[in-house]
């Protein structure tokens, strides 16, 4: 996945490096005479740390951009569209499908700088450009009675241009949906340079460049919805000794009528990651362990949705521990947080799926995958947004040591069998570079047409984050 | 991240180097904890960034001198080691780092006379108090002084303290239940005398016996961490020859620095003879706060007095205690051990100061930007007394508090407990 290196065979401990570390394009020169200095970033030193994601390492950009406002935006994509070369926006690039990371030498438009919030409590909305850390939307917003409940794992890191661009999720999605249903409308620069300003009405347009990971225009600013919280939040742990029964307690809660504010599942290897980190006392033993909050306005209600997770956790075979104190939910919550990046602790790289699946389907799923991965030899762990029935199997491997092509059949076993049981390939990472293979699988022929039409309606000359989403079109299928 | 990193060619250290650039899954979970992130939102300058410089570097992708400024502006300060899920040893990393570059480094004769300065007189407590004492007498000059020499004179207190000789042994007091032996610091040993003074009094007092070995020196930390490795080893080797760690029950050091510098010897003799003697000497090393909060828990901690009047003490976390040596707990324990103390928590409590170690003398616009920030989030707090557990922070905060207009005492964890032992709280 990262590009092929030569390892150097030299004696010498100071190798001489290939490059002087200045950018010899034109590009770099009319973006700096364009936008001054300070924004733009053209030394090879700067450049390399701007081609990389939370998975992968792309091509190194001849330039980098820092707009601080949509026209240095504009301006930054009409220069790359008269060089010919393709625009990648980027926010905080803690992305899990590749979608920040360019597939080919162009611009990089780091949104980091835009970072201008303002809330507006009458109306319960909050304004943001696409640099605003996500969390600090809640953060500002808290004041007010108000907050921002998407909240996905990142959360302290990624920026609200890059979570509009995947449609990030986050364990309170069951309950309380996406960020795609927090936005109330948007400003995005088009592939020439326009600016528009969509809202949810009439077309959807806004819904549809939510998600579109920057492949049909970038996102400037968004006008997103604010909610007051929940006044009371009860929180449970409970541990299975195999990852299907957890998957049953899951299905069984929420037939009986529980709609808990946020349910996750880590299996063994993912509790043991984060413990080797957290050191909390999670249960090392267990197969899978299960986090749950019940939330809402009434106490009874909340105390009751507990108890009837609970008992599905207890019929299925579970152990239950209650969350005592808001300290002990709050470490609770870290630990499901942290476990993407955990993973590095058993290997360096992985192959990250995001699939959903019916609920009811949950057991005989997480189990088939169970099994993919034992067959396969291959480290492979599940966790994710049980509750949605988004299922995260990561395949842990080490290049070194295991085969790329071998990770990537595992990957195209899982994904068969997520679209086996009716089931996506994405449920808020994106496709990106890494599932795009499987596109063919999940997308009928016609409907990927009409994908590439609307594609080619919005960017007709292809400019925009080339190499993501799509399958190419001659039908080969491209490796990440 | 996979890497090329030729290790044969660089040795132990360039296995410690790769180990740790492998280790990250450039996640992104450290930018929000990096000081030099937050002023300057770049990723050139986050951790996720420099090890992504450093690898590129040592496989011969990228040059140096391209690299470096964004490596020189890394606080070394660790917050983004607490921040990271995988585990990535980051600190190891551009420790390593620095003393395998710094030989490749073109620097200019200034640079190299200024850093040449640094190291000979921040170790030698007796230079250093010469130079603070002059230094005291030319600091209604600094307003004229170039920004490089203004930075050291702005940190000095406004009357430098006269050298107080320790002892080689103090006593225990009563029954004898412990003998330490104990790292004197440098710079501390000039700049706030009364440190090492309070230390000996409270330990002696809670029965424990302090020896300060002769032929101890600098800890090594300020070369280590600056790149000067043939200087690190020479110290790291005379006190690996001046402590034995079988005739003590710790090893105690009261400046975080100092005290994560010494647990980091095996790391610096990495693939060496001496590693083996370095591991038994690290796991003798304790900080002074880490030793008495042991004693807390057994019960054998001699209660302080109440304080005369309920006191709001704003606790500032050294990051060589939070995030080198992980250590939190035990001085909040030991403040609250006194009755009528109530520790405030600073808000941004992980976010460095800017003093970290020379960094004030090599990037002071950014060390002063950390150090006002840190100075309002203390303050915000309104205070009664602010402590912390290393003689770097309490500098860098004391000046800083200062300039914001504020009279509040700044002190070491171990003063403020002997203060309650006297009954002068």
């Amino acid at each position: 996945m990262t590009p092929e290196k030569v390892a150097l065979t030299t004696t010498s401990p100071a190798p001489k490096p290939r490059s002087n570390g200045k950018a010899d394009n034109a590009l770099a020169a009319e973006l700096t005479r364009l936008l001054g200095p300070k924004k733009v970033l053209s030394n090879l030193s700067e450049r390399l740390n701007y081609r990389y994601d939370a998975i992968q390492f792309g091509a190194t950009p001849l330039a980098v951009v820092l707009p601080e406002s949509t026209a240095d935006v504009v301006t930054a994509v009409r220069a790359a569209r008269a060089a010919g070369v393709p625009v990648v926006g980027r926010g905080a690039a803690s992305g899990l499908s590749g979608g920040a990371a360019p597939t080919s030498p162009g611009l990089v438009i780091s949104f980091t700088r835009m970072t201008r919030l303002d809330i507006f409590p009458e109306r319960r909305e909050a304004r943001a450009q696409a640099g605003v850390v996500t969390l600090a939307v809640t953060e500002k917003a808290k004041p007010h009675g108000l907050i921002y409940p998407p909240d996905p794992a990142s959360f302290r890191t990624s920026t609200i241009g890059g979570n509009l661009g995947e449609n990030a999720g986050g364990p309170l999605c069951f309950k309380y949906g996406v960020s795609g249903d927090y936005v109330k409308g948007l400003e995005f620069v088009d592939a020439d340079g326009g600016v528009h300003e969509l809202t949810r009405d009439a077309y959807d347009l806004a819904g549809l460049l939510i998600g579109s990971e920057g492949t049909l225009g970038l996102i400037t600013e968004a006008t997103l919805r604010l909610t007051p919280p929940p006044k009371y939040t009860r929180t449970l742990m409970a541990s299975f000794p195999e990852v299907g029964a957890c998957a049953e307690a899951v299905s069984a809660a929420i037939a009986a009528g529980a709609v808990p504010g946020k349910l996750e599942f880590m299996d063994q290897a993912c509790t043991n990651a984060v413990e080797d980190f957290l050191a909390i006392g999670l249960p090392r033993e267990a197969g899978a362990v299960l986090l749950v909050d019940t939330d809402g306005d009434d106490l009874g209600t909340v105390e009751e949705e507990r108890a009837l997770v609970e008992a599905a956790c207890l019929n299925a075979g579970g152990t239950v521990r209650r969350a005592a104190t808001d300290s002990e939910s709050a470490a609770l919550w870290q630990a499901r947080r942290s476990v993407s990046p955990a993973l590095g602790r058993i290997r360096p790289q992985r192959m990250n799926e995001d699939i959903v699946v019916p609920r009811s389907a949950l057991p005989e799923v997480v189990r088939e995958i169970r099994a993919l991965g034992d067959a396969s030899g291959l480290p492979l762990v599940q966790f994710g947004h049980i509750g949605d029935g988004n299922l995260h199997p990561n395949i842990l491997f080490d290049p070194r040591r295991e085969s790329p092509e071998a990770v990537h059949d595992l990957a195209h076993q899982i994904a068969l069998v997520a679209i086996r049981h009716g089931g996506v390939l994405s449920g808020e990472h994106g496709i990106g570079t890494m599932k795009r293979a499987f596109m063919r699988d999940a997308v009928d022929p016609v409907t990927l047409g009409a994908l590439r039409d609307v594609k080619r309606a919005l960017d007709p000359t292809g400019t925009l984050n080339p190499g993501k989403i799509l399958p190419d079109e001659d039908g080969t299928h491209a490796h990440p | 991240m996979n890497h090329e990193i030729p290790v044969q060619n660089i040795g132990p250290q360039g296995e410690v180097m790769a180990h740790a650039v492998d280790a990250c899954v450039h996640c992104g979970f450290c930018l929000p904890a990096c000081p030099t992130y937050a002023l300057l939102g770049d990723e050139m300058d986050s951790p996720r960034g420099r090890i992504v410089l450093m690898k590129e570097v040592l496989e011969g992708e990228l040059a140096l001198a391209d690299a470096a400024p964004h490596l020189d502006r890394c606080l070394g300060c660790q917050a983004c080691v607490s921040a990271c899920p995988s585990g990535v040893p980051y600190g190891e990393l551009i420790t390593s780092f620095r003393g395998w570059s710094e030989p490749h480094r073109e620097r200019s004769p200034l640079d190299r006379a200024k850093r040449a300065a640094i190291l000979k007189i921040l170790p030698a407590p007796k230079v250093f108090s010469l130079a603070a004492r002059a230094g005291q007498y030319t600091k209604p000059l600094a307003p004229l002084l170039p920004a490089a020499l203004r930075a050291p004179l702005d940190l000095l207190p406004e009357r430098v303290p006269a050298m107080q000789p320790s002892p080689r042994v103090t006593p225990a007091r009563g029954r004898r239940i412990g003998r330490v032996a104990f790292l004197a610091g440098c710079a501390q040993q000039a700049l706030a005398p009364n440190f090492n003074a309070a230390t000996l009094r409270v330990l002696a007092r809670n029965g424990i016996e302090v020896v300060i070995p002769e032929g101890q020196g600098c800890c090594g930390a300020a070369a280590l961490h600056t790149g000067a490795r043939d200087e690190a080893l020479r110290l790291v080797r005379q006190n690996l020859a001046a402590f034995d760690p079988d005739e003590y029950d710790a090893i105690l050091s009261n400046a975080a620095g100092c005290g994560a510098g010494l647990k980091e010897y095996p790391v610096v003799l990495h693939g060496l003879p001496d590693e083996e003697q370095a591991r038994a000497f690290a796991a003798k090393v304790q900080d002074i706060s880490e030793f008495l909060a042991g004693l807390l828990r057994q019960g054998d901690l001699e209660p302080p007095m109440p304080t005369s009047r309920p006191l709001t003490v704003a606790y500032h976390d050294a990051c060589h205690l939070a995030h080198a040596q992980k250590i939190r707990l035990a001085p909040r324990e030991l403040l609250r051990a006194i009755p009528g103390v109530t520790v405030a928590e600073v808000p941004e409590g992980d976010l460095c100061c800017g003093s970290a170690g020379t960094y004030n003398l090599e990037q002071p616009a950014l060390a002063n930007e950390l150090g006002v920030r840190k100075a309002g989030n203390i303050l915000s707090t309104t205070p009664d007394l602010v402590v912390s557990g290393n003689i770097g922070c309490h500098t860098q905060i004391q000046s800083h508090v200062r300039r914001q207009g504020s009279r509040v005492p700044v002190m070491h964890t171990v003063e403020l407990l002997d203060l309650a032992y006297r009954g002068e709280l």
